[in-house]
């Protein structure tokens, strides 16, 4: 509720409760120690619907007992919930509840810390009158691969479906058939796919929905849970592990209204398996040339030093979206302050210089992820947040839903949330497509319409929309950085903030998705080509792209490799396997290497983020703990202090005895962290906005754009994020079946002017490099794009890298198997027969575009 | 006035059982009050001409020219019109809680006619559908709404086709459309078929699926006055409602209030089926006595037959025995007396009829119809059944009865809807009041062994699911 709501008093069982006006009456009577149990009740899901008649109280002036879920309090208010007449009511519908639902307790997964079995105890009468045999269902089946539904326990609390219909808003769920035969099912018994569904599991108040991942695998008293923060996406989820056995064995949603909202998705909640892989190396290893051999910490250390202390002035780090602030400092520290060397990198390509950055990260500008809920207007721009920060689509769609904001996106690539857009005022639609790299075009484009006021054009009916009365929020995806003319778009960007007046309102302003999980904090921490920690002036370094060139030219001699996997993730596969070879060492850190960091001469065991202990920065500049939540497995040691101890070996320790040490050096020296604890930061997180200003450095320089690419009449080519084309699909076997190949993305209009068909295998090629994709048809495409994701296993986009237009021709050779697979998703070896029904093909689906 | 002389009325000459016309005895005619039913019988009533050449449209005429939404509703409130779908709450003061202002708004006229018993809407529509078509666009008008639906049960198909040509003639002759009669209010109704839920005809549930969604009912409040149709004001009125107004609108809430009596004013279509000699939709002026409508109108049981038990007004009415005859057939007397009038539709059981039975058909009834939304009706109804099913069966005990009649009075104001409390008040009420004939039942049924009645399984799975 919002937080201007004034103070009243109830009175709850004869105690007098201070409540804020127009809380629901369950809520408030929380804060008087009353517990009113619920079932159906879910504030996350929405509106109350009132369908399990769980929380019925008696009411004085109300002749009919009230659902204190859909209540609102008022001033006065007189509310019993123990009498005789509220117990009777409390008996019969737990006695209701039970008609159905089995007793089956102690062989279902949910038993312990099940809402039904506590609600019954607490509640119910204590024995049934029902004698008469309940209903039953072929069970448990498979919902989807990570979902088993158990529809004999089902108490038709609606959750599940309302979270499919209302905030994932794929619409799969429905309840299907009437009265007591009514039935959670999808259309036709598809498989229920989404990449937010797991979050039915949590939602479902008994044992009816259960992960196929962790079903059978503990009890509630085997299990301890640990928060801490998800580092699978910038996100940055809230989460609770569930440890047994010093294993992570589920991870939950840990509520944070200010992050997550209490959801989670898919990659976050089964993204754990991998953290105990059998292909994650325990220990460091030593070698070179492709084979690594286990070695002691001290042995790897010292040849740690040895590699590096002759390329004093010639090491290079790159430092991946997962590392800590932590991680991140020490190592921009050890390369900067020990190693003497200006190259630190983060991201794939060259980022803004300081000017342009701490403009762009200016507090003024900066909205909280929560504001997003209560923009008039949201303008999505260069970004796709379900691939990249899933968690922000259902913030946005979450607005639109329930506050009314409008929605406008303009990007290259449609996305999941076009349908949702506004219509502007000229009829034009609010889902607008530029092409591969003119984000700078589009943006001036619509910053001078706003400016003019002139209504006669399609951006200016675009610009229309966003003429709002309430708070326009600029969400932007760090990608439209990604080209030449950076500069000159992140100046667009502020300029088109300056028109729109986001400068200084509440609410209103512009929210970067960074490129990776920590993009942030890594930058602010100083892991950046242009600038130091806290933006601090420096000499610019190399970017990784000029890395892999120095590298490959002999003009660096090492490069240190933190949780990132460039031959992978990078422009240029080919040249950095040969910048890596030509490399006299490369030290990588890592979970699970991939093949950068198997052509290592020493691999350090990196912590995962169930295990490690650091900060993260939020993309809204909210601090956050990452706490350790298992004991770190085999000879896995925090990596703050395995880098505290390899700058000490060079000759320049930190002197920093815990991370939280370590914290504060990062503190002293960002200016905008200044005087900021980890205990300050607590467990729900810190926006350093709150504390700190920051000026903005230097001047903007005008600068000309570079001349945009010729395109020859070519297909003209963009990459994306894809949320499953990362390691965490493959590592994970429970989401394996999600993994993606390499898909062209076209409109039909292209593909039938090409000759191409849906699922046919082309090469595309580009200035003599090429790679194999399969044809996948797009509506919403702008004519003349295709689109090829990042980061695929085989085949990334980054072989063809810097390449604007590409040639497609069928490729050679037999047609290879549909894309379709389907997967055991209990990750055991063996192949267990399919189900006889419902047949399972497995699609990967996205929410409705409403 | 004019209308109380009974040459006037007409007489709807029922089928008997056996499909025979009955001789109408002429002490039912005086009986009658005819005012919606008036030309009930004129051939080609449901075409436009016939209407208007009898007098019709002449209020739309007068509403829209010469009337502000503000005073019809007066007029409404005045005139006493209670609801008759079921609820009984006054109509003009429903009307008159919508807010004002510019926001879209909406009328929904209810006629998905469901409940076991209520045949009248059927007959008001399927013989003078104009008479409804002109009560929704003067009750749209008077809402301050534009856009009015008539949400017609899918399986009264032929009578959907008859209010679409209405409709159709209406749009054509200037009484609906974009600025009606040349004035600048606009009024635009729609047919909607619904699926065939009785749930549907709650009135959330109707709103929901009229939206395209699942017909479940909503949680109010909101009330539909408020938040209803797309989140729009709506007003929501059964099709015999607003087939009054436009009398109300020609004659006054005076000359209406003359009939009845003072808190149940007009004239009441009722529906009498069961055990009767004349089955069919009689007019009456409400407070007679029950014992009228259904022995000098309906001609009471069978020769030989004694009544039983007798539904007051649909199967969702607890259920009122012979004593009770005498009551005045009214709102106030019948919710004094612990039932209801309901929609008005008398259902008389007579002495043949077994009760239990006679429960057990309507707790099917419901338990097919609830939605499952909430749990007390989605479990109550399916319990109360399978326990009724033990006692046809003979597999109860005289405990079972308690539970029964325990479990009716768990359900009772329980429920997000009335649905739940519409078996449990008729079945409740056999329980207590026929116990007896109860636990005659259980023991006639166990000594006469296994397969007495024929009974559905009681587990019920769905189709492709279930083991």
């Amino acid at each position: 509720m919002s937080g201007d709501s004034k103070p009243i008093t109830i009175v709850v069982d004869g105690v007098e409760i201070e409540a804020a006006e127009g809380a629901m009456l369950v809520d408030a009577a929380k804060h008087g120690d009353v517990e009113i149990p619920v079932f159906c009740y879910e504030p996350k899901l929405g509106d109350p619907v009132g369908a399990c008649r769980m929380c019925l109280v008696e009411i004085e002036g109300i002749p009919k007992l009230q659902t204190a879920c859909s209540t609102p309090v008022r001033d006065g208010m007189v509310v019993y919930t123990q009498n005789d007449r509220v117990k009777e009511a409390q008996n019969a519908i737990v006695e209701f509840l039970l008609v159905n639902h089995p007793l089956d307790c102690p062989v279902c997964d949910k038993g312990g810390e099940c809402p039904l079995q506590d609600i019954a105890l607490g509640w119910g009468a204590g024995k049934s009158r029902v004698t008469d045999p309940k209903r039953h269902f072929q069970k448990p089946i498979p919902l989807s691969p990570l979902i088993r539904i158990d529809r004999e326990r089902c108490i038709m609390c609606y959750r599940c479906v309302r979270f499919s219909q209302e905030v994932s808003e794929d619409e799969q769920l429905q309840l299907l058939d009437r009265g007591d035969r009514s039935y959670v099912g999808t259309h036709e018994d598809r498989p229920y796919i989404g990449p937010f569904h797991g979050n039915i599991i949590e939602l479902c108040p008994v044992g009816a929905l259960t992960s196929q991942s962790y079903r059978f695998r503990a009890r509630p008293w085997d299990i301890e849970d640990a928060g801490s923060v998800c580092t699978l996406c910038p996100s940055q989820c809230n989460v609770k592990f569930t440890v047994r056995d010093e294993k992570v064995v589920r991870v939950l949603a840990r509520d944070n209204e200010q992050v997550d909202d209490g959801w989670l998705c898919d990659k976050g909640r089964f993204g754990y398996q991998m953290l105990s892989s059998p292909d994650r190396p325990l220990t460091p290893q030593v070698g070179g040339g492709g084979s690594l051999e286990p070695a002691s910490w001290e042995e790897a250390l010292e040849t740690a030093a040895r590699g590096l202390a002759p390329a004093i002035g010639r090491t290079a780090a790159i430092v991946g979206g997962g590392a800590s602030n932590e991680e991140g400092w020490l190592i921009q520290r050890l390369v900067r302050g020990v190693l003497g060397s200006r190259d630190v990198a983060s991201t794939a390509r060259r980022g803004l210089g300081r000017a342009a950055r701490t403009r762009l990260a200016s507090p003024e500008l900066a909205v909280a992820t929560a504001d997003i809920d209560d923009a008039g207007a949201i303008l999505v721009l260069g970004c796709d947040p379900m691939n990249e920060m899933p968690i922000v689509e259902l913030r946005i769609r979450k607005a639109v839903r329930r506050s009314g904001a409008k929605l406008l996106v303009a990007t290259e690539r449609p996305t999941a949330l076009d349908g949702g857009a506004a219509i502007g005022s000229a009829g034009c639609i609010g889902a607008q497509r530029y092409a591969p790299g003119e984000a700078l075009d589009f943006i001036e484009g619509l910053r001078a319409a706003i400016a003019s006021g002139d209504a006669d054009d399609d951006a200016a009916g675009f610009a229309d929309a966003l003429r709002d009365d309430g708070p326009v929020v600029i969400v932007w995806g760090e990608g439209i950085l990604a080209g030449a003319d950076r500069e000159q778009v992140a100046e667009a960007l502020l300029g088109l903030a300056d028109v729109l007046g986001l400068d200084g309102r509440d609410g209103a302003g512009l929210y970067e998705i960074p490129a990776a999980t920590n993009g942030r904090g890594l930058r602010e921490v100083g892991c950046a080509e242009e600038s130091g920690p806290g933006y601090a002036a420096t000499e610019p370094g190399r970017s990784a792209d000029e890395i892999r060139a120095a590298l490959e030219a002999g003009d660096l001699d090492a490069v240190i490799l933190a949780d990132v996997d460039p031959i992978r993730d990078f422009d240029d596969p080919e040249g950095w396997k040969r910048a890596l070879s030509a490399a006299k060492f490369t030290l990588d850190i890592s979970l699970l290497p991939g093949e950068s960091g198997r052509a290592a001469n020493v691999h350090l065991p990196a912590e995962s983020h169930a295990e490690k202990e650091g900060t993260l920065t939020h993309p809204d500049g909210r601090l956050q703990r990452v706490r350790p939540s298992v004991p770190r497995p085999g000879a896995v040691r925090p990596l703050w202090q395995a880098l505290s101890e390899l700058s000490g070996l060079l000759g320049a320790d930190p002197g920093a005895g815990t991370a939280g040490e370590v914290f504060d050096l990062i503190a002293a020296e960002v200016p905008f962290y200044a005087g900021i604890t980890v205990d300050d930061i607590g467990g729900m997180g810190l926006r350093w906005q709150d504390r700190h200003g920051l000026e903005p450095a230097g001047e903007l320089e005008a600068a000309e754009p570079p001349p945009a690419p010729a395109t020859d009449g070519k297909l003209r080519l963009g990459t994306y994020t894809e949320l499953w084309a990362d390691h965490v699909a493959e590592d994970n076997p429970a989401l394996r079946f999600l993994a993606v190949g390499q898909t062209l993305e076209l409109g039909p209009d292209d593909a039938e002017r090409l000759g191409l068909e849906h699922g046919q295998r082309v090469e595309v090629s580009a200035d003599g490099r090429s790679l194999t994709a399969t044809v996948g048809l797009r509506e919403r495409m702008l004519a003349g794009t295709a689109f090829l994701a990042r980061g695929t296993a085989t085949d990334p986009a980054g072989v063809l890298a810097g390449a604007t237009s590409i040639d497609v021709a069928p490729a050679p050779g037999p047609e290879p198997e549909p894309a379709v697979e389907s997967s055991d998703a209990d990750g055991e070896a063996e192949k267990r027969p399919e189900p006889a029904a419902p047949s399972l093909v497995v699609t990967k689906r996205e929410p409705v575009s409403w | 006035m004019a209308l109380r002389d009974s040459a006037d009325s007409h007489q709807v000459a029922p089928k008997a059982r056996s499909g025979r016309f009955r001789e109408v005895p002429t002490a039912g005619e005086q009986l009658e009050t005819r005012v919606l039913l008036r030309h009930i019988d004129e051939p080609g009533l449901h075409r436009i001409e016939i209407y208007e050449q009898l007098g019709g449209y002449t209020a739309l005429k007068r509403a829209f020219r010469d009337c502000e939404p503000g005073e019809l509703v007066s007029e409404f409130e005045a005139s006493g019109l209670r609801g008759r779908g079921g609820a009984g709450f006054s109509m003009g003061k429903k009307a008159s809680f919508l807010p004002h202002g510019d926001m879209d708004k909406y009328l929904c006229c209810n006629a998905d006619e469901s409940e076991p018993g209520a045949f009248k809407d059927r007959e008001l529509m399927f013989k003078n559908p104009h008479q409804l078509v002109e009560g929704v666009a003067i009750g749209a008008m008077a809402a301050g709404a534009t856009r009015a639906f008539i949400f017609i049960r899918g399986e009264y198909a032929e009578v959907a086709d008859r209010l679409d040509a209405a409709v159709a003639e209406a749009y054509e002759a200037g009484y609906l459309g974009a600025g009606v009669l040349g004035t600048k209010i606009d009024a635009d109704i729609v047919v909607h078929r619904g699926a065939g839920a009785y749930i549907c005809g709650e009135e959330t549930a109707l709103l929901d699926s009229l939206e395209g969604k699942r017909g479940n009912p909503r949680l109010k409040p909101p009330f539909p006055a408020i938040q209803g149709l797309y989140g729009g004001p709506t007003l929501i009125n059964n099709v015999e409602t607003l087939s009054n107004l436009p009398n109300i609108v020609n004659r006054g809430p005076d000359w209406f209030k003359s009939f009845g009596t003072e808190q149940s004013t007009g004239t009441k279509v009722v529906s009498v089926s069961g055990c009767v000699q004349r089955p069919g939709n009689y007019e009456i002026e409400l407070g007679i006595p029950a014992r009228d409508i259904i022995f000098g109108l309906a001609g009471g049981p069978l020769p030989g037959r004694t009544i039983k038990a007798w539904y007051p007004g649909g199967s969702s009415a607890p259920v009122l025995g012979p004593e009770e005859l005498d009551l005045p057939y009214s709102f106030e007397s019948l919710a004094e007396a612990g039932s209801m009038l309901g929609s008005g539709s008398i259902i008389v059981a007579d002495d043949t009829i077994s009760i239990p039975e006679m429960a057990l058909r309507t707790a099917r009834f419901y338990r097919h119809e609830s939605c499952g939304k909430c749990s007390p009706c989605r479990e109550g109804t399916n319990w109360t059944v399978k326990m009724l099913e033990r006692v046809v069966r003979g597999e109860a005990t005289p405990m079972d009865l308690d539970i029964i009649a325990s479990v009716q009075e768990n359900i009772i104001g329980n429920c997000l809807c009335v649905l739940g409390d519409s078996m449990a008040m008729p079945v409740g009420a056999m329980v207590r009041r026929w116990r007896g004939e109860f636990e005659e039942t259980i023991a006639r049924a166990r000594e006469a062994g296994p397969a007495a009645l024929d009974v559905e399984p009681a587990v019920m799975t769905p189709a492709g699911v279930g083991a």
